[in-house]
């Protein structure tokens, strides 16, 4: 039967919803606020042993030569692992673009700082650590690759010798011709832009437990995985194992952000428990190795960019070259983040031509992982900053210049120049919002004031899009083909009537547990406490890939709506052969199943489903007794890549626009941020409380990403930020309590009209910080045009613009 | 291979007496040795406050304490907050003004916040800022902290009424 899943509340089989759209306590926090969550590092296994990782001190080295014998002997450990034992037993790591992995010990030679070179297992990390001491290594230092441009130029030293330079992917997609529209505009604004590296730094880093089974051959690994089936492919593809041989089970784990990783921490943990005959070996990445060597850094970006304009203010083309350091290997999925732009590469604007070039180049740094948002953060940064210069040099208000280049709300659905379609949206509506909520004229007037007095107040607006429900077809062009993101979930009916969905992912911190329950608590008209959300392993939960990319949402909303009312039409033929009438006279509403019409002729669903499981001389011909459903939802109308790269991809484009006051202090440079407003739009909001987190959490990581946060290596490719002490993450003394007000446009294409959400913020935050700044700093003629602005490089630019 | 030590604490109420090699910290000694895995590592170095936990009353890392250190105090974790499955009011407050998402570094905050509520039952958003800024959260955005603690400190002077 085809599956029709609603795309309002009014769709639902409730009278009034009384879950779902409210911003409910989470079922997740008793367990969260009391300590009893099981995160992976709280789990003990029989026999379990410690691993601890030896790491290369140097960026690019051969290793001449491992002596592990001492470590062998100290008492407590059971097993050591180097790059012989990860050649034996595993491959080198699948990365895009593909060709640019190495194995996960060290084989031949360290191509970073911090790349695991050997690792122990021991009773206990503090003897695993002592062990680590005793093992010697011999290292022949290799010429270092410290700088992207350097990277790209031919002849220098290569970081993977069977390729004929560091360049991992060049190409330019144009999409129209730009170079008319370059030529035929009244102007062509150009700048350079320098995005420093930062990243996701979860609270807690990532952890696993491997253990190999010898007798079969096979793998298992409990930990803290964003998406366990993906990182599970991933590591039947490293052991060279069948799919069914690697089970993953996923814990609950204190964020991700994209930046969980792990895939070389379960590969060198399953590699000792072979060693040992297959203990369970438990990885605890601890904070050191997460900023020097996990999956804590993205975005290392030089761009060039050319806005080109006519005098009205009307955008004609955007041009972007951008020259991203992936750093010494691809096994991070960088690429991926270089390749999201294209889902929203021209924001909210109708620009109709654009241009790409993109190169990619291997670096001594830290292989480059995901981080929220994936790629578009410095993207928008660099439109919202060419936006502003237009403005500025036309005479411009900040706002105007939007306004005039908005897509407008009856053109939806819009195609993208990059290819991808927006569903919806009221651009101007959220600006004029926040243009309001701000008094804007007001901060106008208190910025002139503030100028006469010789301050440097600044405000920032930066409008961007959210791409929601990410699809593979939007990497496609660093080598990901395939079309839509399957996501399934079993909802079923005990026989005392309780409810359960059974789903393959584990909490992560957005409230998922607590989506679920709300809308089959409306869908059944059961109170939220009556319903268990029962995670599965990767084995056992229907195909699914978890949180990211702005998806989970809207994406698991569809699969148990679509569960939801597979069980409901099963429960209807149930019921329908109970009371002796045609399903078709039969709805059900409130959890009610009954005959319209006719009052006293009602079932609750919960009856019916008892009745199937412990009356099997009641079930109708054909019928099997399992009042259990499952549903495997996907995005409809995804489209293949064409060779531009163009696809129907994200699903869905959430807005917003803020506002942001800063004040700059002309002796120290140091940014305050004054006042903050936001108004954003992700459609039919499923639990508002939720989604003013996550917009109010990515406003924190975009306040870090504009002032605080930076991987800063040195010229031999040494980290100099490796604890937090240097690597500074935003406290509750930087990031501003913010004004948010909520548009609701929904999405003509989603189950309930919900856009995908999460993200939104760190898109944004750090354009509409930047333009502040730069506002503020106008009266000087100071361009800051590097992220993070941090006091040194601010109070630079200050002295040099002084100094004439 | 290195020496022990016999560490006795309370921690959360009850005696605990325990041989332990001097150089464990009081965080592995909480977690490992004692089974209260309510109190998370973070960063290890002192920085992030997810460990935070109360010695004596008052609210310490306990990634940068060896246990041995802690001989003879009384200790405060984050189990010791609910009341047999009952909530404490920081923490209802915390629920109900969704102070937390992925909830790892909360038991930091919640020993954070009972020690700056115990001594200041009404604190500005200045000294909220104050006693808190050594926590760190990566997923709030610290607003619905704020709230909370507020929320918190309304709940506990209704309590005391």
């Amino acid at each position: 039967m085809a599956v029709d899943i609603p795309k309002s509340f009014a769709g639902l089989p409730a009278t009034e919803t009384k879950w779902v759209g409210r911003g409910v306590n989470r079922v997740e926090d008793p367990g969260l606020l009391t300590g009893r969550t099981e995160f992976v590092d709280n789990l003990v296994k029989p026999g379990m042993v410690h691993c601890a990782i030896l790491r290369s001190p140097y960026a690019h080295a051969r290793v001449i030569s491992i002596d592990a014998s001492k470590a062998e002997q100290l008492p407590g450990v059971v097993a050591v692992v180097s790059g012989e034992d990860a050649r034996r037993w595993s491959n080198p790591a699948q990365t895009m673009p593909e060709g640019w992995g190495c194995y996960c010990l060290v084989v031949d030679k360290a191509r970073f700082v911090g790349e695991p070179v050997a690792a122990v297992a021991a009773v206990n990390r503090y003897v695993a650590e002592d062990a680590l001491e005793l093992i010697d290594v011999e290292y022949e230092p290799l010429p270092v690759v410290a700088e992207a441009a350097a990277a790209a130029e031919a002849g220098g030293p290569l970081i993977f010798e069977d390729k004929p330079s560091n360049v991992m992917y060049q190409r330019v997609f144009n999409w129209g011709d730009v170079d008319a529209a370059l030529a035929r505009a009244d102007h062509v604004f150009s700048e350079s832009f320098r995005w420093h590296r930062l990243g996701a730094n979860p609270m807690e880093t990532f952890g696993v437990i491997a253990e190999w089974n010898p007798v079969d051959q096979s793998a298992v690994f409990q930990g803290s995985f964003q998406s366990q089936s993906h990182m599970g492919l991933g590591r039947a593809a490293v052991l060279g194992l069948p799919s069914h041989k690697v089970k993953m089970i996923s814990q609950p784990h204190g964020g991700s952000f994209g930046g969980k990783g792990g895939f070389r921490g379960c590969d060198i943990a399953v590699l000792l428990s072979r060693k040992c005959g297959g203990r369970p070996v438990k990885y605890i990445e601890d904070r050191m190795e997460y900023l020097l060597a996990g999956a804590s850094q993205a975005w290392d970006r030089h761009y060039q960019a050319s806005l080109a304009v006519d005098n009205d203010g009307k955008v004609l083309a955007l041009d972007v070259k951008l020259l991203d350091d992936l750093g010494a290997t691809a096994e991070g999925f960088g690429a991926v983040s270089a390749a999201k732009p294209l889902a929203a590469f021209t924001g909210p604007y109708a620009i109709e031509v654009a241009r790409y070039d993109l190169t990619l180049v291997a670096t001594n740094k830290l292989p480059a992982s995901p981080y929220r948002g994936m790629g578009p953060p410095p993207h928008n940064f660099v439109i919202e900053q060419l936006m502003d210069i237009a403005a500025r040099e036309l005479g411009l208000d900040a706002a105007e210049i939007r306004r005039r280049n908005y897509i407008p709300p009856e053109a939806f659905p819009y195609t993208i120049a990059s290819g991808n379609e927006y569903d919806s949206g009221r651009y101007e509506a959220a600006l004029d919002k926040v243009l309001e909520m701000s008094d804007y004229a007001g901060l106008r007037a208190e910025q002139a004031r503030a100028r006469e007095q010789g301050r440097y107040l600044g405000i920032g607006i930066a409008s961007t899009i959210e791409p929601g429900v990410f699809d593979w077809n939007a990497y496609a062009i660093v080598g990901l083909p395939s079309t839509g993101v399957p996501e399934g979930v079993s909802v079923g009916i005990d026989i005392l009537g309780k409810i359960y969905v059974k789903v393959g992912f584990s909490l992560e911190g957005q409230g998922q547990y607590t989506l679920a329950c709300q809308l089959l608590a409306d869908y059944f008209g059961v109170d939220i406490s009556d319903i268990a959300v029962v995670y599965q392993d990767s084995h056992s939960a229907p195909p699914h890939f978890g949180p990211g990319g702005s998806r989970l949402g809207v994406a698991m909303t569809g699969a148990i709506l679509g569960a939801a009312q597979l069980l409901k039409e099963k429960l209807i033929a149930m019921a329908a052969a109970l009371m002796q009438t045609d399903a078709a006279n039969l709805r059900m509403l409130d959890g009610m199943i009954g005959i319209e019409g006719v009052p006293e002729a009602q079932m609750h669903s919960a009856q019916v489903a008892a009745t199937m499981l412990a009356r099997s001389d009641l079930l109708p011909p054909g019928m099997d007794p399992n009042p259990e459903c499952t549903y495997v939802w996907t995005a409809p109308g995804r489209t293949p890549a064409d060779e531009e790269g163009r696809a129907k991809s994200y699903l869905t484009a959430a807005n917003a626009c803020h506002v942001v006051c800063v004040e700059v202090d002309p002796d120290t440079a140091m940014v305050e941020i004054l006042s903050y407003y936001i108004a954003d739009d992700c459609g039919t909001r499923l639990n508002p409380a939720t989604v003013e987190g996550m917009t109010q959490g990515g406003v924190a990581q975009g306040v870090g990403a504009a002032l605080l946060e930076e991987y800063v290596y040195d010229e031999e490719g040494q980290l100099l930020t490796s604890t937090f002490m240097d690597y500074l993450l935003p406290t509750i003394n930087e990031v501003p309590m913010t004004q948010k007000a909520a548009l609701v446009t929904p999405s003509p294409f989603t189950p309930l009209g919900a856009k995908g959400v999460g993200e939104g913020a760190i898109h944004t935050t750090p354009a509409a910080i930047m333009c502040a700044i730069n506002d503020a700093l106008a009266p000087l003629g100071v361009r800051a045009r590097e992220v993070p602005a941090s006091p040194n490089r601010l109070w630079k630019l200050m002295q040099e613009a002084k100094a004439g | 291979m290195t020496m022990q030590q016999v560490v006795k604490v309370t921690v959360n109420g009850v005696s605990y007496e325990r041989n332990v090699e001097v150089r464990l910290t009081l965080a592995d000694f909480l977690r490992v040795e004692l089974g209260l895995t309510g109190t998370h590592v973070g960063c290890e170095h002192g920085v992030c406050g997810a460990c935070t936990v109360l010695m004596n009353g008052r609210s310490v890392r306990s990634c940068l304490m060896l246990a041995v250190q802690a001989d003879g105090a009384e200790i405060m974790t984050v189990e010791g907050l609910a009341d047999d499955g009952r909530l404490h009011p920081i923490q209802q407050a915390f629920m109900e003004e969704h102070g937390l998402q992925c909830g790892f570094c909360t038991p930091g905050f919640l020993m954070a916040v009972y020690e700056l509520l115990g001594s200041n039952p009404d604190p500005s958003d200045e000294e909220i800022r104050e006693s808190l800024g050594g926590q760190i959260c990566r997923c709030t955005g610290y607003q619905s902290i704020m709230r909370s603690v507020k929320s918190a400190a309304a709940k506990l002077a209704g309590a005391r009424v």
